[in-house]
């Protein structure tokens, strides 16, 4: 036997004190472990929350999204100016156009239905009656007219066609070519990829052509993105679409990626600076980070918890040790008369020590697997709650991704959190050792013998 | 040869300094087993923990062969408790979660004895103080007062000391056994060629020592 073993053994000196004291300490290692996987679960979503967005800046005319709103396009003397900031990496120009029958022979793949006629009417554009009722020439009240507004097809011209959201703005559907190629973005020829539906709609084919503003326009590429919307749009090069339709050096959007998602604000900083009131600028970064305020909140809460857990324990375990050191003064007493020097005694302790906070691990892992998982989502529900109190703005969209993603933690107990709370264990007895060896060390032999 | 010279030993207490040991000066013969004896408080044990370097003296030297052991630093004075010291107190102080087996082996570990040599001399000197192998494996509180006191005396001889202290080693025990204890004590001075200091109350065992020494209020007043 020696000072290790001797260690281990006096930790079941008292069998019920030493039971008391594993579970406590075990309760206050499981939730430092569960803090702690409920910290790298947040972390990690955090990231992928922050990964998503990406690094990109989006430009657009100022007052105008999409096809609402007003304003002038974007020219490209303003493509020029971002285009020289500093850390952009490339820049993706689009003109966003939409077409009718009145300048294409294109025929909309989606029917107009009762949205259709009521975006159309809330926009003011034309419909008409049917022809008996104009050829009576009363027109009739506008209750009586019976709509037959046909969508018009979006035509999206484009610089990057690999990097094309196909809807413009709010689509992040993914784009799979099903016949045919790409164009080429520099290109100037008169070529489009078309949206299956809108193919399948006006019978094209690649190879085959169709009208645009006069001019024939060859289907080079057939693309499917899942959804009936942006599978009613055609795509070509940015260039061919503003000679066709007349936009020459004009833009209704501008999308500049930046080199590390770290300078993305110094970007859309540099942009709206360098635009004036021109163009509405915007990155995906401020609206993540509306996104993360709650996943920070459960950050902030686990962190907190954890240090404090941790603490806790560091705490219960020096208590302990110093219970026993106070205990055991006239047994120190003895083995210093007997020959054992401060360091052989504190390295039994110690060992007393590692042995009460490693059954306390186990205890805790234990404690962390069954409850790490309800705890997070008991912070996950608070602070979605929270969110949810954060004003009617914060109910919209935003809102319901962040309550998204706060619900959507999973914590796990992986191989790095058991290293973690192994390294906390092995933490927490040194920290127990050090301060027993202090009082170890001022034992002195005689005062106990004359105590006895 | 122990050769104690005008040795003092003050504490400091609230009510002043108060002197337990007053210049006191003695020696002691290699193999010679002395007893010094006195009333409560009159710096017996004082006296004990001073020759076993359990505490420093305000004043004095203690010369143990040829080394002055008041002048030894730390590691020295942890080495010759190791070596050159065996205790045996009245309480017998023994670990309570060690078996009689291994609280002997316990000064041979801290001497640095290879763990192959303690285990069989440890049961050759709890077989010289009249235990037995499955006595041996009991802890101390299977064992009687004289026992346990017997395991003490195995303990302090583990490792070969020059010097047995002893605090009075019959205190705990009934006559008959503190004899007993007595007689073995005797023995193995004889035996082993080892001095022994004993601190007793009992003048009878003191009369059967080589030497007499009697302390009263930290003054050595007799000598025999």
């Amino acid at each position: 036997m020696n000072g290790y073993t001797r260690g281990v053994k006096n930790a079941f000196r008292n069998k019920v004190r030493t039971v008391s004291i594993i579970l406590i300490l075990g309760l206050s290692t499981g939730l430092a472990l569960s803090m702690l996987a409920a910290n790298q679960a947040v972390t990690s979503k955090i990231e992928a929350v922050k990964g998503s967005v990406g690094n990109t800046v989006s430009i657009s005319p100022a007052g105008a999204r999409g096809f609402e709103g007003g304003g002038d396009p974007l020219t490209a003397d303003d493509i020029a100016k971002v285009s020289k900031l500093a850390n952009v990496v490339s820049v993706n120009k689009t003109l966003s156009d939409r077409v009718t029958s009145d300048n294409s022979n294109l025929q909309s793949a989606v029917d107009a239905g009762s949205l259709g006629r009521r975006f159309a009417g809330n926009n003011g554009q034309g419909f008409q009656a049917p022809a008996k009722l104009r050829e009576r020439g009363d027109g009739g009240s506008s209750s009586q007219i019976t709509r037959t507004f046909t969508p018009p097809v979006t035509i999206i011209g484009t610089n990057t066609p690999s990097k094309l959201a196909t809807s413009e703005g709010s689509s992040s559907s993914t784009l799979t070519l099903t016949s045919g190629k790409l164009f080429d973005g520099t290109s100037t020829e008169n070529v489009a990829t078309v949206g299956k539906s809108l193919a399948e709609k006006n019978n094209l084919s690649v190879g085959s052509t169709f009208t645009l503003y006069g001019k024939d326009v060859t289907v080079v590429g057939i693309f499917d993105t899942g959804t009936s919307f942006s599978n009613n749009q055609v795509i070509m090069p940015i260039a061919a679409l503003q000679t066709l339709s007349s936009q020459t050096d004009q833009y209704t959007s501008v999308t500049l990626t930046v080199n590390s998602i770290e300078n993305v604000a110094t970007v859309t900083t540099a942009a709206k600076s360098a635009l004036g009131d021109s163009a509405d600028v915007t990155n995906g970064s401020e609206q993540a980070e509306s996104t993360v305020a709650p996943l920070k909140n459960i950050q902030t809460i686990s962190t907190y918890s954890l240090i404090a857990a941790v603490g806790a324990g560091a705490v219960i375990m020096l208590l302990t040790m110093i219970m026993i050191v106070r205990e055991r003064r006239r047994e120190i007493g003895v083995l210093k008369a007997i020959g054992a020097s401060n360091a052989k005694i504190a390295t039994q302790f110690a060992a007393e020590s590692i042995t009460f906070t490693l059954l306390a691990t186990i205890i805790g892992f234990i404690v962390a697997a069954i409850a790490a998982q309800p705890l997070v989502t008991a912070l996950a529900s608070s602070s979605s709650s929270s969110t949810n109190m954060g004003g009617p703005m914060r109910g919209m969209r935003g809102g319901f991704r962040a309550l998204e993603n706060v619900q959507n933690i999973s914590a796990t107990l992986d191989w790095s959190i058991i290293l973690y709370g192994l390294g906390v264990a092995i933490l927490i007895a040194i920290v127990g050792s050090l301060l027993t060896s202090f009082f170890i060390a001022k034992v002195r032999p005689a005062e106990v013998m004359r105590t006895e | 040869m122990i050769t104690v010279s005008k040795l003092s030993k003050t504490f400091k207490s609230q009510g002043g300094d108060v002197a337990a040991v007053k210049n006191v000066s003695f020696t002691v013969e290699d193999g010679e087993f002395a007893s010094i004896i006195g009333r409560s408080g009159s710096g017996k044990s004082t006296l004990l923990g001073l020759l076993g370097a359990l505490d420093s003296p305000t004043d004095g030297s203690i010369v143990v062969g040829e080394k002055d052991i008041t002048k030894l630093h730390d590691h020295a004075l942890i080495d010759y408790r190791c070596r050159k010291i065996g205790f045996v107190f009245q309480n017998y102080n023994l670990i309570p979660n060690l078996t009689a087996l291994e609280n002997v082996m316990l000064p041979m570990e801290f001497a640095g004895v290879p763990k192959s040599e303690r285990r069989p001399r440890a049961f050759e000197l709890l077989e010289q103080v009249g235990l037995d192998e499955e006595q041996a494996r009991r802890k101390p509180t299977r064992l009687s007062g004289g026992q346990q006191q017997r395991v003490s005396i195995a303990r302090a001889l583990a490792n070969n000391p020059s010097l047995i202290l002893a605090d009075e080693p019959t205190g705990n025990l009934d006559s008959q056994t503190g004899e007993m204890i007595f007689d073995l004590l005797h023995s193995l001075a004889r035996s082993e060629n080892t001095t022994i200091i004993a601190v007793t109350h009992d003048l009878e065992i003191a009369g059967k020592t080589d030497r007499t020494f009697m302390l009263q209020d930290g003054v050595m007043t007799k000598k025999r």
